[in-house]
This record gives structure tokens, C-alpha cells and sequence, in this order.
């Protein structure tokens, strides 16, 4: 009779199954039609999010292309303690003549 | 036959730890030849052979996993508590950068001018292009989960087109990085303002290009039917890593971009 009541008992205790007897496995505690909520979101709310964005670059862009500021020789800038290991070791990796001076002012002066 | 009386996975011996570690030395040394004595060689053989095994021993874990069933829910759950610490180291490594940055720029020296950003440093406007790459990975999160409730649902054509639109915004993500270091009036040589900056945000692109890899092989994978409803760790591995950088470039944003401003 013991037996009995233990296996009962664990049958019971192996009952435990979601709804609808569908294995859901972890992290996806959404009802069925979750995605179709996600795929909403990417395209209503998060793609349109980055087009307001990309707008906001483009005008901002547009309002005026800044005086680059006077060369000041700082010491503290344009660090050159050791040669770069590329080109004439002068140039940092990303250089760009029009907004990079060199320690001893832009190149394109 | 003989047959194993556990559930456990008890790996075939393997070349490819020793080829890793060899070309960690040589990546290593690598660069201090080039660094020192002007010689790129190691360096480039370190990398190939640094390529060559993570190509070869993640091809192995795919065949022991998807094709020889290797993988119960027991080796499952070790692999994701690999990741996850994994994934904890990074954040340590990435504390590190965020220390040296708080460390310099909450009491700036007066070689500085005694201010932050320095004199002579004029930083990129938070608004403009760093504001666009939040919204981007903002929405590569979201993306990302729909591909993932598409895997779920067993919804083959969503996952695919969700996968595809999450790495296009990794994509675009790196491509407007790249324009921005292009066009900064600031260097990695100007000051510690430079070196935290690039250091930072130089480690982290390079993770949103492990992390765009790492989805890219999951649409190979999930064209090629490897993932099944409940049971894609492959992809849940690629996720969790794609919504740390998420978290790390929002940390960025607002401590160097826009508090450091």
C-alpha cells in the first residue's frame, strides 16, 4: 500500500508540464505569438528609432561644417614617447590631414 | 559495442587547445617583434594560426554537438555556465578600461589644465553619431529577440530575416565607428583623454565584431537547420554575448561620450 501511495505520489509530482503539454525551454516564458510581438517591435518602434537618428546626424551635419580650431602646441597632445610601428611613425592609425595636426601643426597648412 | 553509462561528454583528444596556446605566444611576441624590432612575421603567422583553431575547434564542437549528439541537457548546462563566465570575465576586463577612464578624468592633473576634457581636446557632440549607434544596438537587442522567439516557435523564414537584420545593424554599427575614429579632431596620442577614449571604444568595436561573427555563423547554421525549437544554445550563446556589448557601448555612451563631454 506504501508503494502504492508512493507511486501515485510521484506520478502526481511528474504531472508538473505547462499548459498544453508543450515543452517550453528556458528563457521563453512568452505565449505562443511572441515573436510576431518582437518582429512588431524591430520594425514600429526600434528601425523607426534609428532613422529619427540617422535624420538627426544628417541635419545636424548639414547646419555647418566648423572652423577647425587654431594649433596650439600642447605638450600634454600629440604624445609621440615611442615611434608608431606603421608608416613614418608619425601618423596615428585613424590620421586625417583636415582634423589631425601633426606635433608640429597641421600638414595641410 | 560499448556504451557509456553516463550522460556526460567525454571529449576525443584534440590538437587544437595546444595549437591556441601556441598561437597565443606567438600573437604575444608577435607584437613585441613588431613593436621592437620592426618585423611583422610572427605577428601575421600568430593570427592565421589563431584563426585556423577557433575555425577548426568550433567546427568540432558542431560536429560533436548537431551531428553526433554529444550535447544532453547536462553538457548543455556546463557550456552555459561556460559562457556566462565567460561573459563575466569580459566584464572585468572591460571594469579595467572604465577604472583607468573614471581614475583620469574625475581628478584631471593640472598637465591637463586641471579640467575634463582637457584643453585643446574637443570631444564628439553626444547627440549626433554616438547617439545614432545607441539607437542601433538598441535595436540589434531587439532584433536578436525576435530571432530568438522565432527559433522557438519553429518559425524558420522569421529567424532568418531577424538574424539577418541583426547583423546588418552590427554592421552599420562598426561601418559609422570606423567614419567617427576617421573624422575625430582628437588622436589616440592626445593625452590620457586619447588613450581612454580609443582604449574603451577600440576594445569594444572589436567585440561588436567577434559578436557580428558570432551571429553571422548562427544564420549559416540556422540555413543549414542545425537548430531545432529546444535546443540552440548555439544561438542563445551568441544572444547573451550580442546584449553585453549592447550593455557595455550603453555604459560607454553614458560615462565617455556624454558625462565625459
Amino acid at each position: 500500500m506504501a508503494a502504492g501511495a508512493v507511486s501515485r505520489l510521484s506520478r502526481l509530482l511528474g504531472q508538473s508540464r505547462p499548459p498544453r503539454g508543450r515543452p517550453m525551454s528556458s528563457g521563453s516564458h512568452g505565449e505562443e505569438g511572441s515573436a510576431r510581438m518582437w518582429k512588431a517591435l524591430t520594425f514600429f518602434v526600434a528601425l523607426p528609432g534609428v532613422g529619427v537618428s540617422m535624420l538627426n546626424v544628417f541635419l545636424k551635419a548639414q547646419h555647418g561644417e566648423h572652423e577647425r580650431p587654431d594649433f596650439v602646441p600642447y605638450p600634454h597632445l600629440r604624445i609621440r614617447s615611442k615611434p608608431f610601428p606603421w608608416g613614418d611613425g608619425n601618423h596615428s592609425l585613424f590620421h586625417n590631414p583636415h582634423v589631425n595636426p601633426l606635433p608640429t601643426g597641421y600638414e595641410d597648412e | 559495442m560499448t556504451h557509456q553509462m553516463h550522460a556526460y561528454h567525454m571529449v576525443n583528444p584534440s590538437p587544437w587547445p595546444l595549437t591556441g596556446a601556441l598561437s597565443a605566444l606567438l600573437i604575444t611576441s608577435g607584437l613585441m617583434m613588431w613593436f621592437h624590432s620592426n618585423s611583422i612575421f610572427l605577428l601575421v603567422l600568430g593570427l592565421i594560426t589563431n584563426i585556423l583553431t577557433m575555425f577548426q575547434w568550433w567546427r568540432d564542437i558542431i560536429r560533436e554537438g548537431t551531428f553526433q549528439g554529444h550535447h544532453t541537457p547536462i553538457v548543455q548546462k556546463g557550456l552555459r555556465y561556460g559562457m556566462i563566465l565567460f561573459i563575466i570575465s569580459e566584464v572585468l576586463f572591460f571594469t579595467g578600461f572604465f577604472w583607468a577612464f573614471y581614475h583620469s578624468s574625475l581628478v584631471p592633473t593640472t598637465e591637463l589644465g586641471g579640467y575634463w576634457p582637457p584643453a585643446g581636446i574637443k570631444p564628439l557632440n553626444p547627440l549626433e553619431v554616438p547617439l545614432l549607434n545607441t539607437a542601433v544596438l538598441l535595436a540589434s537587442g531587439v532584433s536578436v529577440t525576435w530571432a530568438h522567439h522565432s527559433i522557438l516557435e519553429k518559425d524558420r523564414i522569421n529567424a532568418i530575416q531577424a538574424l539577418i537584420v541583426t547583423i546588418s545593424l552590427g554592421l552599420y554599427f562598426t561601418l559609422l565607428q570606423i567614419m567617427e575614429y576617421y573624422e575625430s579632431p582628437f588622436t589616440i596620442a592626445d593625452s590620457v583623454y586619447g588613450s581612454t577614449f580609443f582604449m574603451a571604444t577600440g576594445f569594444h568595436g572589436f567585440h561588436v565584431i567577434i559578436g557580428s561573427s558570432f551571429l553571422f555563423i548562427c544564420l549559416m547554421r540556422q540555413l543549414k537547420f542545425h537548430f531545432t525549437s529546444n535546443h540552440h544554445f548555439g544561438f542563445e550563446a551568441a544572444a547573451w554575448y550580442w546584449h553585453f556589448v549592447d550593455v557595455v557601448w550603453l555604459f560607454l555612451y553614458v560615462s565617455i561620450y556624454w558625462w565625459g563631454s
